[in-house]
Parts: C-alpha cells; structure tokens; sequence
C-alpha cells in the first residue's frame, strides 16, 4: 500500500483515494483512532471533488467503530443505521457493504447485550452469505456467532461455532481470522472452568507471534488479558514468582486499550492488575489500578456525547 | 594347551585392510550411516563409505584444522586455519556455507542436538509454524552470471541449490555447533548457520573459597583442546591447557597462583540458556537464518546487475565518445548533445556529425550497441523479477513474523530480541521494497529512451545514406530531446546500483516530496529522506539494521554463558607460546545417569553424566607412568557441593608395560576404546598394534575431594589406587601394523577405523568377533 501510493502520479484519483482510505483504516485498526481521524481529514480536503462516496462510508466505519469502543450505543446504532441506508441502495451490487452493514448492526446489538436479536441477525446474514459463497464472510459471521454465546454466558453453544470458524480459516488460509477464532476458542474453554486453563494458554501461546506481529490493537489486547487470566487460573502457576509475567502483558494490554479508547476491556484489564498487586501486597500499585479502572467504568457508563465534534455532521 | 588355542574367538571383526594415498590426520564417522570423512595430511577431505568406496573428495584450499559431522549426518562443519567454518553437503561434498566467526583457527567442533522432546518452563508445548512457504513460491537464489562457464566456479558453481537445502532448518531439531580457536574464543551457533553466542576463556572467571574469602580465579595463555556440549545442551566442558591465576580486586593485577602452575585443566561452562530458551531460539535462528539467504541473493542481485549494466554503457559509451574526438578534430566548439539538437531540429548535418553517423557507427553499429542495451535492460528486469523483489519481499515478510515474537515479552526479550531494533529493520524493508519499484520504473524508463534514441539515429543514418526508410520503427522526437537532455551523459541506473563512497542523493520533485511527508500522517515511513537514497544504499541501510537486531540476541545469550567450575588435573612443561602444543589423546563424552531416569523432564537436572578420559603424560608426575585417567560426575560436583558432598570421581588405568596408549575414544553403554602401540625395544614383535575395550562404569573409582583451594593437582591422589591392565584380561585384539592416531569409534554404528603409520586403513566392526581360522593378517 505505501509503495503504491508513493507513485500517486501514476493512478487515476479514485485508485489514489482507495489506497488513501485503505491506509486509514490500517491506521485506526494499529496505532488508535486520534490518528486516524487526523488522516481522515486531511484526506476529506484532498479529494473534495471526486471519489466522495468511498471517504463518506470510511468516515462512518470509524466513527461506528469508535462509538462502540466508547460505549455510546445510542450514537453506534444511528450510525449503524445510516449504514444501513447506503447499503440498501446499491440492492445487488455491492455485496460487500451490505455484509458490513449487517455485520456491524449485529455486533451493535451485542455490545447493548441483547444476545438474541444479536444472534438472529447474525444467523440470517450467515444464510446470506453461505448463499451467495463469501467464504471470508462465513468465517467471520461464524466467530461473531461464537461471541454472542460467549457473551451471553452459553459457553458450549458458543465452542461448535468457533470450530466452525477455525475450519473454515483452515481451509481458505485466513491466518489472522485463524488466529481470532483460537483466542476466542480459548476465552470459551477458560469459561468452563479453570481446569482448562492450560488447555487455553496452550491455544492462546499457539497464535501469539501472529497476533502480536499483525493483528490489531484491539485483537492484540484481547489476547494478552486472556493469557494473563489463563495464568491466574492456573493452578500450577504461581503468582510471587511469575507475576511480572502477568503484570507486563496486562500493562501491554491497557496502553494500547487507551489507544482505542476501549473503556469496557481496558476496566477489566486494570481490574486484574489490580487483583494481582492485591495478592503481591503491593497496595500503592493497587490503589493505582483502582484508580483507572474506575475511570474507565465510569467513562464507560457516561458516554460524552456532546464534545464530539465530528458527529454534529449528522 | 592346543584345545584352548583351538576354541579361541578374535575380537572385532576386521572388514578392511586398505593402503592410503596420504596420512591422515583427522576422521571421524557419520554418526546416521556407514560413512567415514577424513582429512589427509595434505588438507583433503575425504568421505568414504564403509566398504570403503569413495564418495567424493574435496580441496578447501587452506590448511584444515577440526571437522565434525551435524547431528542428523546430512552436513559436515570443517574448521580451517584461517577461522573459516564452511559447512558442506554430505552427499556431494559441495559447500553450503561459510562462517567466519572466529579470527583464528579452530582447534575443535562439536556440534550436539536436543535429546529429547522437551516443553518449556510452564509444561506447555509451542508448536511453531513457518507460514512463508504457505504465502510465497521457493525462496529466490542467487543469480547467475550469464555466460560464465560452469566449471570456473567449482564447488561454488552448484551453490544456488544450497540456500533451499539450508533452508529447511524446519525440519531440523534444535542443534548447536559449538566452535573453538586458537585464541581461546568459544562460539556457538544454531543450526551451525546463526551465531548466537561467543565466549572467550581469558575472559571466563570462577569464585572459589580460600582461607574463608572469595577469590576470583581465571586462565591465562590458555590453549583450547577440546569442547563437548551435554546432550541436553546446559553444560559445556572445555578441556585447555594454561596458567591458572588470580583475578585480583584491581582489574589489571594478575598473580600467579603457586609455582609451576601451567598445565591441563577442565572447565564447565553453563549453557543452560540454550535448553531455557530452546523453542525461543529454534523460531529466531529459523526466521534469522532464512532472512540472511535472502540478504546474499539480494547482494549478489545487485552486483550482477550492476556489473551487467555498466558493460553495456561501456559499449555505448566507448563508441559514442568518439563523437567528442571528431567535434574537436573538426574545429568545433559545440557539444554532442547540441550537435544532436541541431540534427533533430532540421538543420543541416554537421560534418562530425556526418562522419560519425555513416562512417563511424553506421548502421551496423547502431543495431549493436541497440541490441546490447536492450538485452541488458531485459535481463536486469529478469533479475529483479526473478530474484531481487521475491527476496526483498520474503524478506519483509520474515522480519514481520519476527516482530510478532519480539512483542511478547515475557518470551522474547529475556533472548535479546528488541522491539524497537525489529521495528527499525521492518521499516527499512518496506523502504527497500519502495525503492525495488522505483528501479524498476527508472530502469523501464531509461531503457525504452535508449531505444528511441536508437531508432532515430537509425532513421538519419538511413536518410544520410540515401536509402528508403519507410519500415523503419517510430520514434517521438520529444523523448530524443529528453533523452539527450537528461540521459546523455548522465546514468541514473547506474546511480542506483553502483556502491560509491561520495553520498550520492537521487533528485526528487517537489510534488513526490510532499506526498511523501503527508504519508506520514497515514502510516507511512517517518523517515521521509528515503526516496533520496539510491537502492544500493537502501539495501546498505537495511542490511546494518538487521544486523543491528540480530546483534541484540547474540550479545545477551553470549552474556549468560558462565564459568561454573574448573578441575585442574595435571601439570605440563611450560612451552614457549609460539610452539605447537603437545597432542594429548582426550575423549570426552555423556552417558544417562540410570539413577535419575525419573526426574521430572521440564526439570534442568544434569541428567548425564560426564565422563572426561585422557591421557596422563609420562612428564607430569614422577610417581605416574604410562597412564589413563578417566574422570566422572565434574558436572554434578558444583550441585553436590551445595548439598555437602562430591561426586567427582576418577581412575588411573596403567597401561601394560609393552604398550604406550597412542590414542582413546568413548564409547557406546559406558565403554572406551583403547588404541596402543607396542614399545619398540622387543625385536622379534616390533611395531605391533592392539585395540582394547573395557567397561568405565565399572572400574574402582575413587571419590575426589573438593579442596577450596584450587593449587593443588587432582591426580596425585589417585596414585594409590591405580589399576592394572593386561591384555589377556579384556577385550583385545592385536593388529600387525605400527598404529598411529586418530582412532575413529562410531558409536552410533558400532565400527572403528584404525590408521597404520604405514599409511594403512583398517575397519573393524567392534560388536562382533572373527573366527581365527579365518584370519587374513
């Protein structure tokens, strides 16, 4: 992408815009959505006349992305509705759009745990998909199948659906989707019970250098909380000698949670730090985590709707 | 008498008796099938099979010092005098790789593999995968230069088949070859291709207790005679002759322990960061290895197109440059390129112009000269299609595998693998990947500009000549005039490909410039200057940054390599430092120490136990004559002194008093193979050989004690207790012939080669017996 793009001169302006939309949505999935937001509009003011369409839909993506890392539900679903409209106008066309679409209305309706309506979504755009052979699709629909389960506390429904994930990213080499589906397979094995924690941490340190070397922020914090619980659960491991194990993926973890603004994972990773200092006596490091984890619950439960501006767009 | 004669069975059956060309002076088996390497007095390595049909025989040109076998017996590592290590293919013999890690020769190898499958510190097994082969073709090789006639290269002629051979260290268990030199430096590296560690031992210190304070200790003008790595690679013992001092509080006070003090000495080295960190090191050295194939072919890419593209402009260049000489012969002051100018804007034809075209180049020459800078241009094009892009790219894909394992921490960074070193080394491979493109563009730019040029010169010479032209090819007058502004004398490929030491900057638009600095904001390169960079100095940049990072691992794991122990044995006459030290026949090897078969596996207890044998020296103690020392349990002895007794244990063995010991190898289940000469002075028998086997784990061992103070030889204490040898008592066998060392034991195969002074080879198979009736000696 970024060698492309260094020939700019070479493409027409909507290949240029693409490739610009493209790096900003690596941008938002890496290195956290302040940056993004700055390229998005120095992007706007670059392709004011033509390619309108292509920076509009990018700009709601990260805007709906962002209102469900923050927890603002009301502002995810209108956004998640407005996508709606834009995908119902190309009937046909572009495939692509509508799966995004149904896809981010059935994480929205996950994120407001209402796990049913969730799930029915997700089952009818997995019947789509299946229908029309989005074999990537299928693979994702599935896992977010699997989360919705997890979610909603039925861990043995939700492990079938993410083997089906994983062998579906076995046999079309999706290495990343791989790699989320065994961390999810792992949260789901460490929720029956803490006598398969080393199953999981075996699963867990199995996809480590893929999500660690190409994953995102949100994926890679993901995968470090889990590893840490996988510890705590662990009968064999013992806290006083290891623990700086745990510490560092969890203080990994938070920094690049406070990137996304991700306030509900970020409470929980600064929850078990604070858990773990507790059980070391390090009481001035416990009160610490306290702290933030308040602030992130907190932030969490009052969305700040009024200081974003831009969102006076709509 | 005669009824016993009669029943009587001969040891080892012997399978060979063969002359040799040379003496040899180094051998050692295959320890996976029936093949002997041997190196001759002349500096020859040869392999044979065991019915001693010869497979191939190489030169390396240089004297040869040390050759031992990889563990899977796929690859030999030779050690030469200059402090080369150069592995070569045992089916072929060709050299798949060179190393120079070391300075001066090396004295010794030993190259040891995991014994065991083991999972890591918490019981859990990573299972690692390399995805390249899943996501890229065959990893690229080095290209060849056209033309170059096959046999010119010898062995280096077939070495683009050796990169792929290489790498597939996937498919390898961990291994470490461990190397020595002359000057007492000790390196190690996985797969024998990653150097991840380097110790020298002037360096290497030990505390010992003395009169109830700590003393650091250390070993001067030290001489390396042999290194042998457990098997479950956390111990290496290092046997050296040399001084051993006193370290003082002050960094440069060296003082001499006692009196007479040089002399043989056991060192224990702990290596147990290579089985902590096994899976670590596997995945490092596997992506580090294959990213350094990679690194050549994208050299050698370079230089050959390099060299490629300046034969050509030397072609163009030397016929055009006569243009100059006529311009200036015909009184002119004008330059080529105006005088072109002037060619392509109507204007009547100069008289150098004239000349040059029709009687200079003419026709001929203008299709020549076309011809060969088209070809050039197609086969650089091949070459960065074919060779340098793949590379380049699997390169970036590598490193970012790479920098996946340098995020987790809690793994990663306890081996040396940074972050931020691999971060640095990813972005200067996506900017090498940039600047790849960019040549490809100047390159297809420039080369379609020669070729308009050419058709246009075609076009006048044919006018000037009088002869239609109308099938002639198209021409656009305005690439001639940018051509002549631009690339007549000027060489933008050239630029791109040539080492210079003046920095050369590539001239960039404003317009590239300024998207360049924006992309920042979107996740581009912070470095923006990389466009100014030509592309060999990109690879330059990349080519530091990875060594920068690969630097990181070598220098921590080489840091957590210490000296736990030494064993002083005996004294030697002190020589002078220039001379060649006296050849001692040692063996040192592990056997599994039955008595801890059920430590918990993931547990690092020395599951082995060494055992150290050797030679004693008749000069070393006036009470000790015509010996063999076998000393055991020197690993255990720093874990059992903690616990408050020793198990270090050792045995004299005298050698009958016909026969001198002239060389010794351990061997399978607890074993030694004695090679012995028998002493001349006995006429009617003179110059016979014997081989003996005897049992070590059964001998009268005596419990060493473990003084604090370390002044003070091991072996007069055992000269009470020692044992005596007869022939008739053990397994032996007398051999016709004068033998002379070294005596090859494969362990593995049950066999032993024996050379006669004579220049003979024999081959004996050392588990079974030979009836004498059917003896050929």
């Amino acid at each position: 992408l970024v060698h492309a793009t260094c020939f700019a001169d070479a493409s027409s302006s909507s290949d240029a815009a693409l490739a610009y939309v493209k790096l900003i949505q690596h941008l938002a999935v890496f290195k956290g959505y302040k940056e993004a937001f700055f390229a998005l509009k120095i992007a706007e003011e670059k392709f004011l006349s033509v390619s309108k369409s292509q920076i509009l839909l990018l700009k709601l993506l990260l805007l709906h992305e962002h209102a469900l890392h923050r927890g603002q539900l009301k502002l995810a679903q209108k956004l998640c509705d407005e996508l709606g409209v834009l995908a119902s106008r190309v009937t046909r066309v572009d495939m692509e759009l509508k799966t995004e679409a149904s896809l981010r209305h059935a994480r929205t309706l996950l994120a407001a745990n209402q796990f049913r309506e969730a799930a029915a979504v997700a089952h009818s755009l997995f019947c789509m998909c299946y229908k029309y052979n989005l074999q990537v699709e299928n693979a994702s629909v599935l896992l977010l199948l699997a989360e919705i389960h997890k979610k909603s506390g039925n861990a043995h429904l939700g492990l079938p659906y993410a083997l089906a994930s994983l062998s579906f990213c076995l046999s079309f080499n999706l290495d990343l989707l791989k790699a989320s589906a065994t961390l999810t397979l792992a949260e789901l094995w460490l929720s029956l019970g803490s006598s398969h924690a080393t199953r999981a941490l075996n699963l867990i340190h199995g996809v480590f250098p893929m999500i660690l070397g190409h994953g995102g922020l949100e994926l890679r914090s993901r995968a470090y909380i889990v590893e840490a619980k996988c510890y705590l659960c662990d009968s064999n491991f013992n806290v006083f000698e290891n623990y700086e194990i745990v510490v560092d993926s969890l203080s990994q973890a938070s920094e690049e949670l406070q990137l996304l603004e991700f306030h509900e994972l970020a409470s929980e990773a600064f929850y078990l730090m604070a858990m773990v200092y507790d059980k070391l006596g390090q009481l001035e490091e416990r009160e610490e985590a306290a702290a933030s984890f308040q602030k992130h619950i907190l932030a969490l439960r009052n969305p700040q709707d009024e200081d974003d501006p831009l969102v006076s767009v709509f | 008498m005669e009824t016993d004669e009669s029943s009587r069975v001969i040891p080892f059956q012997l399978q060979f008796d063969k002359p040799l060309a040379s003496q040899i002076k180094i051998a050692e088996w295959n320890p996976e099938k029936d093949l002997l390497a041997m190196v001759t007095d002349d500096s020859k390595i040869l392999l044979h099979r065991f019915n001693w049909q010869r497979l191939w025989t190489i030169t390396p040109g240089r004297c040869i010092t040390s050759l031992c076998w990889r563990p899977d017996g796929k690859a030999i590592a030779v050690g030469l005098d200059d402090g080369t290590l150069s592995l070569h293919d045992v089916e072929n013999g060709k050299l798949l790789r060179s190393l120079k890690s070391h300075c001066a020769a090396i004295i010794c190898l030993n190259w040891e593999e995991e014994s065991q499958l083991i999972t890591d510190d918490f019981g859990h097994t990573s299972k690692y995968e390399d995805r390249t082969s899943r996501f890229f073709p065959p990893a690229p090789r080095v290209p060849r230069m056209p033309g170059l006639v096959s046999g010119d290269n010898g062995f280096m002629d077939d070495s683009e088949d050796s990169f792929q051979e290489l790498s597939n260290s996937s498919h390898q268990r961990f291994n470490i070859l461990c190397s020595a030199d002359k000057d007492g430096n000790i390196c190690f590296s996985i797969f024998g291709i990653f150097p991840i560690g380097k110790v020298n031992i002037h360096n290497l210190t030990f505390p010992t207790f003395c009169d109830g304070s700590e003393m650091s200790n250390g070993v001067s003008n030290a001489l390396i005679h042999k290194v042998a790595l457990s098997k479950d690679l956390c111990r290496l013992i290092v046997t050296c002759s040399g001084d051993l001092v006193k370290v003082g509080d002050d960094l440069g006070e060296i003082q001499m322990v006692g009196n007479n003090e040089h002399g043989l000495h056991c060192l224990a080295l702990n290596t147990a960061i290579f089985w902590n960190r096994k899976n670590e090191l596997h995945q490092v050295a596997q992506q580090a290895s294959n990213i350094e194939d990679l690194t050549e072919v994208v050299r050698t890419s370079l230089s050959v197109m390099c060299r490629q593209w300046s034969d050509a402009m030397n072609t163009f260049q030397e016929k055009f440059r006569s243009l100059s000489t006529l311009i200036i012969n015909h009184g002119l002051d004008s330059s080529p390129q105006e005088e072109f100018l002037s060619l392509l804007g109507g204007a009547r034809t100069s008289p150098p112009v004239h000349q040059f075209l029709v009687n200079t180049l003419g026709e001929v020459g203008v299709k020549r000269i076309s011809k060969v800078l088209s070809g050039a241009g197609k086969e650089l094009q091949r070459i960065v299609l074919d060779h340098l892009q793949p590379a380049v790219e699997v390169i970036g894909f590598r490193i970012g595998e790479l920098r996946g394992l340098s995020r987790w921490r809690a793994r990663y960074h306890g081996i040396g693998l940074d972050e931020s070193l691999i971060n640095n080394a990813t972005e200067k491979a996506g900017m090498l990947l940039v600047q790849v493109e960019r040549f490809m563009r100047v390159l297809s730019s420039v080369v379609q500009q020669y070729s308009n040029f050419f058709n246009w010169l075609l076009k006048c010479i044919k006018l000037l000549m009088s002869e239609p032209s109308d099938q002639l090819l198209p021409y656009n007058s305005e690439l001639v005039i940018v051509f002549l502004k631009f690339l007549y004398e000027q060489d933008p490929v050239k630029q791109l490909l040539e080492v210079s030491e003046t920095e050369y900057e590539v001239e960039i638009d404003l317009e590239t410039m300024q998207r360049v600095r924006e992309l920042v904001q979107f996740g581009g390169f912070a470095d923006t200057e990389y466009l100014r960079r030509t592309l060999v100095k990109e690879f330059q940049l990349m080519e530091l940054s990875f060594k920068e990072a690969f630097e990181m691992p070598f220098t921590t794991i080489s840091r957590k390599i210490l000296c736990e122990d030494i064993l002083p044995l005996f004294p030697l006459p002190s020589l002078p430092k220039s001379s060649s030290s006296m050849w001692i026949p040692t063996s040192v090897s592990y056997y599994e120490d039955p008595s801890r078969a059920s430590v918990p596996p993931y547990s690092c207890q020395n599951q082995f136990i060494d055992y150290i044998s050797f030679q004693v020296p008749d000069e070393c103690f006036s009470d000790i004559v015509n010996c063999i020392c076998i000393v055991r349990g020197f690993m255990h002895d720093s874990d059992c002194l903690k616990k408050g007794y020793s198990s270090l244990e050792a045995v004299l063995l005298c050698v009958p008093v016909d026969y001198q010991c002239v060389d010794l190898s351990l061997y399978k289940d607890s074993q030694i193979v004695l090679l012995l000469n028998k002493a001349t002075n006995t006429s009617e028998s003179a110059g016979d050989g014997c081989m003996m086997i005897l049992q070590v784990s059964d001998l009268p061992y005596v419990s060493m004690s473990r003084s604090a103070c370390i002044d003070v030889w091991r072996l007069p204490e055992l000269k009470d207790s020692v044992a005596y040898l007869n022939i008739g008592d053990e397994k032996s066998r007398t051999i016709r012939h004068s033998v002379i060392a070294p005596l090859a034991v494969s362990a593995s195969r049950g066999v032993a080669c024996v050379f006669a002074a004579t220049k003979r080879a024999l081959v004996y198979i050392l588990e079974e017996d030979e009836d004498e009736v059917s003896d050929v000696e």
